[in-house]
C-alpha cells in the first residue's frame, strides 16, 4: 500500500469541520482557563486564609487527576445526579477547569514575583485594593506570565484531543471516523499529526510575539 | 500636622521604635537622622501606613493611620518618595504620575496627564515624559518618583533616602529639586545620610538612636553645642563627617 494523500480529498470538508470545532473549544477553554486562573491566582495570593486554602485545594485536586477521568466524571457521572450538559459544553468546561489549575499557578508566581515596593508605592498613593489589582498587579503579572501561560495553552490544545472520547467529533474525533471509513489510518493520522503540530506551532509563535510586544519596554531579564 | 505620640513598633521580639513623640507642622522641613538600623525607614513606613503600629497614635491632619477608614484620607494628604523609586514598570513617566490623580482624585485623564507633563517639565523631564522607567537613568527615575508624589498635591512629602541609590551627579540633580521644593514651603519629612544637605534645607532635625528619638531640635541648635552635648549625636556626626 502506498502513501496516498489524495484519497482524503473528499473527506477534507469533514476534517475541517472537526478542526473548526477544536479551534472553538480551545479558544473558549483558553478564555475560560485564563479567567479562572486570574480569579484563583488572586485568591491564592490574597490575605484571606479561607480563599487561599480553597484555591490551593482546587489546584491540588485538578492537577492530580487525569484529564480523561475528570471529563468522564462530568460527562457520564453528572447525569446520574440529574445534571445533563451537552458534549461540547462539557468539554469546554472540563478543559477550562483543568487548565485553570495550571494557569492559576502561573499567575500566582507572576504576582509573587512583583517587586513589593511597586505595590507599596501604589498603596501609599491611596489607590484602592481593586484598582491596585487591576492597574498594577495584573498587568505586571500577565506580562511576566505570557510564556508560561503559552505552554499551558498549548497543552490545552493537545489535551482537547481527549474530547473525542465523549462523542465530540473535533479534529481527532473526525479523523478517527475518516480512518475507519477509508481504512487508511496511516494517511489520516499523518494529516492529524501535521494539523496539531501546525496548530501548536502557530500558537507558540503568537505567544512569542505577544511576549515581545508586551515586554518591549522592560529591561533584559527584568520581571 | 503630622502628630506622632507614644509610637511603638516591634518586629517579633525586636522593638524597632520605642516611645516616639514627634510633631511636624505645615511648612516645616524635618530631617530624620540616625545610624543604620535606628528605625528611620520604619518611622516613615508607620506614617504612611505600610507598617501596623503596636502602640501609640499617628495622625495626619487629624486622620488616624491605624483606622482603615481614616488611612485613605491620611494617605491622600501625604506623598512618599522611595529609595529605590518603585515606579510602575509597565507605565510611562506620564502614566506613573497621572495614575493616582485619575483613580483617587477622579481628575479627568486629559487634565491629569497635562498636569503630569507640567510637573515632569518642572523637573527637567519634558523630553522623557513618554519614556518607560527602564529607559530612564536613576536620577531621572527618582525625579519621576518625586513628580508622582507631588501629583497628589500632598500636604506632606515623606522621603526615605531618596538619593542613596544614585551616583553623585544624579544625587545633586535630585537634591536641587528638593531644595527648590523646600523653598516653596513644601512640608517634608526627610530621611537622609546627606548631613550637609539636611542642614541646609531643614528647619528641624530629629535624631533616632536604637528606636528612640533622642533629639528633636531646630537645625542650628542640633549642629551646635546643644546637639554636641548628646554623646550619640556627637559620635554620629563625627563618624558621618569622616566618611
Ligand atoms: N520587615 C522587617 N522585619 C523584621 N525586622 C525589620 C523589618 N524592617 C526593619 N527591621 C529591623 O528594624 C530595624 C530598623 O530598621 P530601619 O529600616 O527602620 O532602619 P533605618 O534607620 O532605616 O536604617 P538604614 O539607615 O540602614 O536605612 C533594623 O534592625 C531592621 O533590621
Ligand atoms: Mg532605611
Amino acid at each position: 500500500m502506498k502513501f496516498d494523500l489524495s484519497i482524503l480529498a473528499k473527506h477534507i470538508p469533514f476534517l475541517l469541520e472537526g478542526a473548526w470545532l477544536t479551534l472553538q473549544a480551545c479558544a473558549l477553554a483558553v478564555i475560560g482557563s485564563l479567567v479562572l486562573g486570574l480569579v484563583v491566582g488572586a485568591m491564592r495570593t490574597s490575605a484571606s486564609p479561607l480563599l487561599n486554602r480553597l484555591a490551593a485545594i482546587y489546584i491540588d485536586i485538578f492537577r492530580n487527576i487525569p484529564f480523561i477521568v475528570q471529563l468522564f466524571f462530568f460527562y457520564y457521572g453528572l447525569p446520574e445526579i440529574g445534571i445533563y450538559i451537552d458534549a461540547f459544553t462539557t468539554g469546554v468546561v472540563a478543559l477550562s477547569i483543568a487548565g485553570g489549575a495550571f494557569t492559576s499557578d502561573v499567575i500566582r508566581s507572576g504576582i509573587l514575583a512583583i517587586d513589593p515596593g511597586v505595590i507599596e508605592a501604589a498603596q501609599v498613593s491611596g489607590l484602592r485594593k481593586i484598582t491596585i489589582f487591576r492597574k498594577i498587579i495584573l498587568p505586571i503579572a500577565l506580562r511576566a506570565s505570557v510564556r508560561p501561560l503559552g505552554s499551558v495553552f498549548i497543552n490545552l490544545i493537545l489535551t482537547s484531543s481527549i474530547l473525542s472520547t465523549i462523542t465530540l467529533n473535533e479534529l481527532t474525533g473526525s479523523a478517527k471516523i475518516v480512518a475507519s471509513n477509508t481504512f487508511r489510518p496511516f494517511e489520516v493520522y499523518f494529516v492529524l499529526l501535521v494539523a496539531y503540530a501546525a496548530l501548536t506551532y502557530s500558537v507558540s509563535i503568537l505567544i512569542g510575539m505577544l511576549h515581545r510586544y508586551l515586554n518591549r519596554h522592560q529591561e533584559e531579564g527584568a520581571v | 500636622m503630622i502628630s506622632i505620640t507614644g509610637l511603638r513598633k516591634s518586629f517579633g521580639a525586636a522593638t524597632v521604635l520605642n516611645g516616639i513623640d514627634l510633631e511636624i507642622r505645615q511648612g516645616e522641613v524635618v530631617s530624620v537622622l540616625g545610624s543604620s538600623g535606628s528605625g528611620k525607614s520604619t518611622l516613615i513606613r508607620c506614617i504612611n501606613g505600610l507598617e501596623k503600629i503596636d502602640a501609640g497614635k499617628i495622625t495626619v491632619d487629624g486622620f488616624d493611620v491605624s483606622k482603615p477608614r481614616e488611612l485613605s484620607e491620611a494617605r491622600k494628604r501625604s506623598g512618599t518618595v522611595f529609595q529605590l523609586f518603585n515606579l510602575y514598570p509597565h507605565m510611562t513617566a506620564v502614566q506613573n504620575v497621572a495614575l493616582a490623580p485619575i483613580e483617587v482624585l477622579k481628575v479627568p485623564r486629559k487634565q491629569a496627564e497635562a498636569e503630569a507633563r507640567e510637573l515632569l517639565h518642572s523637573v527637567g523631564l519634558t523630553e522623557r515624559a513618554d519614556a518607560y522607567p527602564s529607559q530612564l537613568s536613576g536620577g531621572q527615575r527618582q525625579r519621576v518618583g518625586i513628580c508622582r508624589a507631588l501629583a497628589m498635591k500632598p500636604s506632606y512629602l515623606l522621603l526615605d533616602e531618596v538619593t542613596s541609590a544614585l551616583d553623585p551627579e544624579m544625587t545633586s540633580e535630585v537634591l536641587s529639586i528638593l531644595a527648590a521644593l523646600a523653598k516653596t514651603g513644601t512640608t517634608m519629612v526627610f530621611v537622609t545620610h546627606e548631613i550637609e544637605f539636611a542642614r541646609s534645607i531643614s528647619s528641624r532635625i530629629a535624631f533616632l538612636d536604637k528606636g528612640q528619638l533622642i533629639a528633636d531640635l531646630p537645625t542650628e541648635e542640633f549642629f551646635s553645642a546643644t546637639g554636641m552635648a548628646l554623646p550619640r549625636v556627637a559620635q554620629f556626626l563625627s563618624k558621618m563627617r569622616k566618611d
